[in-house]
């Protein structure tokens, strides 16, 4: 190990490269194997949370921020003036059997900068991987980041190592991703993400996202807004086929799935194309997640926005939540948005948009309507549904009776009945509802003062920063 | 009447048995923080292995595994009321049987279940806000200490040891978890506001008592990784996304004082 201060020196400069990294999530992975140290918790663990309120839960970090390409995006490009360094396999490995022994982690989120070239890079994170693995007996969670590009030996052999794999889709469009990240080929991104899958597939543990009631069942082909494999790379795979994945082994291909991510508000796509492209990805590739990541302007270039132009976050916010309404909640993208609204109300939660756009629909008997139609009904959530239908077979739901299943009632009141009466004041009009659904949403996101009583939110897990302050950002870009 | 019992859960079993079998409990109360009036007559309950071990199977029979679940983690909340509540309750599910279980509506089984929520909640959130510290595996002068003994006895390798303080009395809930996590290392979850205190040791885990104070030496690479660490914690936020008021409601403040993360080092 090199002294502590040249530890510390890249620590910090490599995490700092990693913190715009917007996955989080450590469960999913039942790695029950027992080892020397660690186990993959089910449910996700949050150790602490940073000054941004985020959670911190896994080691997040860059193997290295020496890159030789140049994405017009990003902090680490080649030609970008900041501090570079590299960490060697064995500091890593150590680092992190040390953090996780104190329990400050949960595990491994591995990402790394196109160091020389990217299988160059993927043989050091290998390295560092089985060090963990082998060496310390490590068998707590692990998500290693593919490079696109990357030989689809090493995916293989770090998707052995690896809980979770993933690769970063980046952009929603082909055009958008010619002009930002012009060393990143589509073919190079969607190559091993189809390997992933496949070799999932074979293993037998392919699951894919959501709950019973998503409808992101595998499809055929799906468009990826231009992003096709193209032809020639599928006829190559069709020869060697996949890397055969090996069944003697202990050790699983990547047990927690396939994620991506991609970044908001950088290229002019409307919400619209960025919620089908996620659509197309769950169904094609059976990613586990889709994270999406408010652009942040932290270089100044003719082809982005402005460097103080705020992050998208309310709009990152809103994307989350539809995602959320794909996979849990059984809609499609072509519900949620159609061409001629291709934007969400960034005001309103994606589910009243929804509904004020259906209300024909409305309202819905609580004590009749089966669980599909209950989880369409804004204020309604999963389990409160399942609550609703397990209390209806004992007798019927009355009004009161909603608040203490969790229902977030002042949201849920105008669209539905209650054995038979209404309780939404008024008539059922559009933009009557509107207007006062508008003034609870802005107290939620805090610019109006927040009544006594905690709301219950409808998403609950995936709430975050809504307010955000220009003042803040300026400074941070500025010094 | 109210019944007053030493604290502990089969006491507390012993009283739902004397509320059936001598006389109704209106509040039950353990003995040491019971504040007596005249007015309110009362009662010391024997604590009996074989009545909690009656009363114990009866609520899984006549009621549910789930609610003898329930009733146990809601038991060990820090609510001064929540003997009487749990009292309430296992008299409703003696009554109405199973069906207790999902009668959310009811005030009796609301109340439980929002204890049993909150002590489910706490011990999953200090899941993650546990932080060890490496020790040396030689104790100085605590050579008094009762159970611990074959502990130090594993000298020259380090013992990991963490303090904590939660609001509910969830050591016991938390111990498979970290017991699964280091098979093979040998590490104390002390309690301080409770003197109690988690021993594991290649897996195997038990519960004893350990006073507040205790002096112990760091090892000799503790420093380095609690400054690496904090080093971390302070590098990976977002400077445009500050939020204090989000990191405070994730993470309240009362707990603070035992992560690393948050003190300074030379
Ligand atoms: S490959 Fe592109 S996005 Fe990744 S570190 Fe290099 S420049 Fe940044």
């Amino acid at each position: 190990m090199p002294g502590l201060d040249v530890m510390l020196e890249k620590l910090k400069i490599l995490a700092d490269s990693a913190k715009y990294d917007v996955s989080c999530s450590s469960s999913g992975a039942d790695r029950t194997k027992t080892n020397k140290m660690g186990t993959a918790a089910v449910s996700g663990i949050c150790h602490s949370w940073s000054a941004d309120g985020r959670c911190i839960s896994l080691l997040k970090i860059l193997f290295s921020n020496r890159c030789v390409y140049d994405c017009e995006y990003c902090v680490n490009r080649r030609s970008a003036d900041v501090q570079r360094a590299s960490f060697e396999p064995e500091e890593l490995a150590k680092l992190t059997i040390e953090f996780y022994k104190r329990n400050y982690i949960e595990g491994l989120f591995l990402s790394s900068a196109v160091e020389v070239s990217p299988d160059y890079t993927a043989e050091r994170i290998l390295k560092a991987l089985s060090l963990l693995r082998e060496k310390y007996g490590f068998s707590g969670y692990i998500h290693a980041k593919i490079i696109p590009g990357v030989s689809a030996e090493l995916v293989r052999q770090i998707g052995m190592q690896a809980d979770r794999l993933s690769v970063n889709i980046e952009l929603p469009t082909k055009e958008s991703l010619a002009i930002l990240a012009p060393q990143k080929k589509a073919a190079g991104i969607l190559t091993p993400m189809r390997q992933i899958t496949n070799t999932m597939k074979e293993q037998k543990s392919l699951k894919g996202a959501g709950n019973r009631f998503s409808k992101l069942k595998q499809g055929n082909d799906y468009l990826l807004n231009g992003m096709a494999l193209p032809t020639a790379v599928r006829e190559q795979e069709a020869k060697y086929g996949m890397v055969p994945y090996d069944k003697g082994s202990l050790h699983r291909f990547a047990p927690a799935g396939q994620t991506t991510q991609m970044i908001i508000g950088a290229t002019p796509e409307s919400d619209r194309q960025i919620i089908r492209m996620s659509e197309s990805l769950y169904k094609k590739f059976q990613m586990k997640r889709v994270y999406f990541s408010a652009y942040i302007p932290v270089v100044s270039s003719s082809k982005l926005p402005a460097l103080l132009t705020p992050p998208p976050l309310l709009r990152e916010h809103r994307l989350y939540q539809a995602d959320w309404l794909l996979r849990f909640y059984g809609f499609s993208a072509e519900e949620l948005l159609d061409e001629d609204s291709p934007f969400f109300d960034l005001e309103l939660d994606p589910k009243v948009t929804w509904a004020l756009r259906h209300l024909e629909l409305f309202p819905l008997e609580i004590n009749k309507v089966s669980m599909e139609e209950l989880l369409r009904i804004p204020g309604v959530g999963n389990i409160s549904a399942m609550r609703i239908v397990r209390q209806r077979r004992l007798g019927a739901v009355t009004f009161d009776d909603l608040k203490k299943i969790g229902v977030v009632v002042k949201r849920a009141r105008y669209f539905i009945t209650c054995n038979g009466k209404y309780y939404g004041a008024g008539d059922i009009a559009s933009e009557c509802i509107r207007e006062r659904m508008l003034s609870q949403e802005k107290i939620r996101s805090g610019l109006l003062p927040r009544e006594k009583e905690e709301q219950l939110s409808l998403f609950g897990s995936e709430r975050r920063n809504l307010l955000y302050e220009p003042k803040e950002a300026a400074r941070g870009l500025l010094v | 009447m109210d019944y007053l019992y030493d604290g502990s859960f089969e006491g507390f079993l012993c009283c739902i048995y004397a509320h059936y079998y001598k006389k109704r409990a209106e509040g039950i109360y353990p003995e040491n923080h019971y504040q007596r009036t005249m007015l309110q007559p009362f009662f010391i309950v024997e604590t009996e292995a074989e009545k909690a071990e009656k009363v114990y199977k009866a609520i899984q029979n006549k009621i549910s595994n789930a609610s003898l679940q329930r009733v146990y983690k809601a038991f060990l909340s820090n609510d001064i009321q929540k003997e009487t509540k749990l009292l309430n309750y296992l008299v409703l599910g003696f009554r109405i049987g199973k069906k207790v279980d999902a009668l959310h509506s009811e005030t009796v089984v609301y109340q439980v279940q929002q204890l049993e929520h909150k002590v489910a909640a706490e011990q999953h959130r200090l899941l993650g806000l546990v932080r060890f510290s490496a020790i040396e595996g030689k104790k100085e002068k605590d050579k008094e200490k009762d159970k611990e003994k074959d502990i130090s006895s594993d000298a020259g390798r380090h013992i990991l040891y963490s303090a904590i303080e939660p609001d509910h009395n969830i050591l016991e809930l938390i111990a498979d978890h970290f017991a699964q996590r280091f098979p093979e290392e040998t590490f104390i979850m002390h309690d301080i506001k409770r003197e109690k205190a988690l021993f594991c040791q290649n897996g195997d885990w038990y519960l004893g008592h350990l006073r507040k104070e205790l002096t112990y030496a760091v090892s000799e690479d503790e420093l380095e990784y609690r400054k690496l660490w904090k080093k971390y914690f302070n590098s990976i936020a977002i400077t445009e996304r500050t939020n204090a008021d989000c990191q405070k409601r994730c993470m309240p403040v009362r707990y603070w004082k035992n992560l690393t993360e948050f003190h300074s080092y030379p």
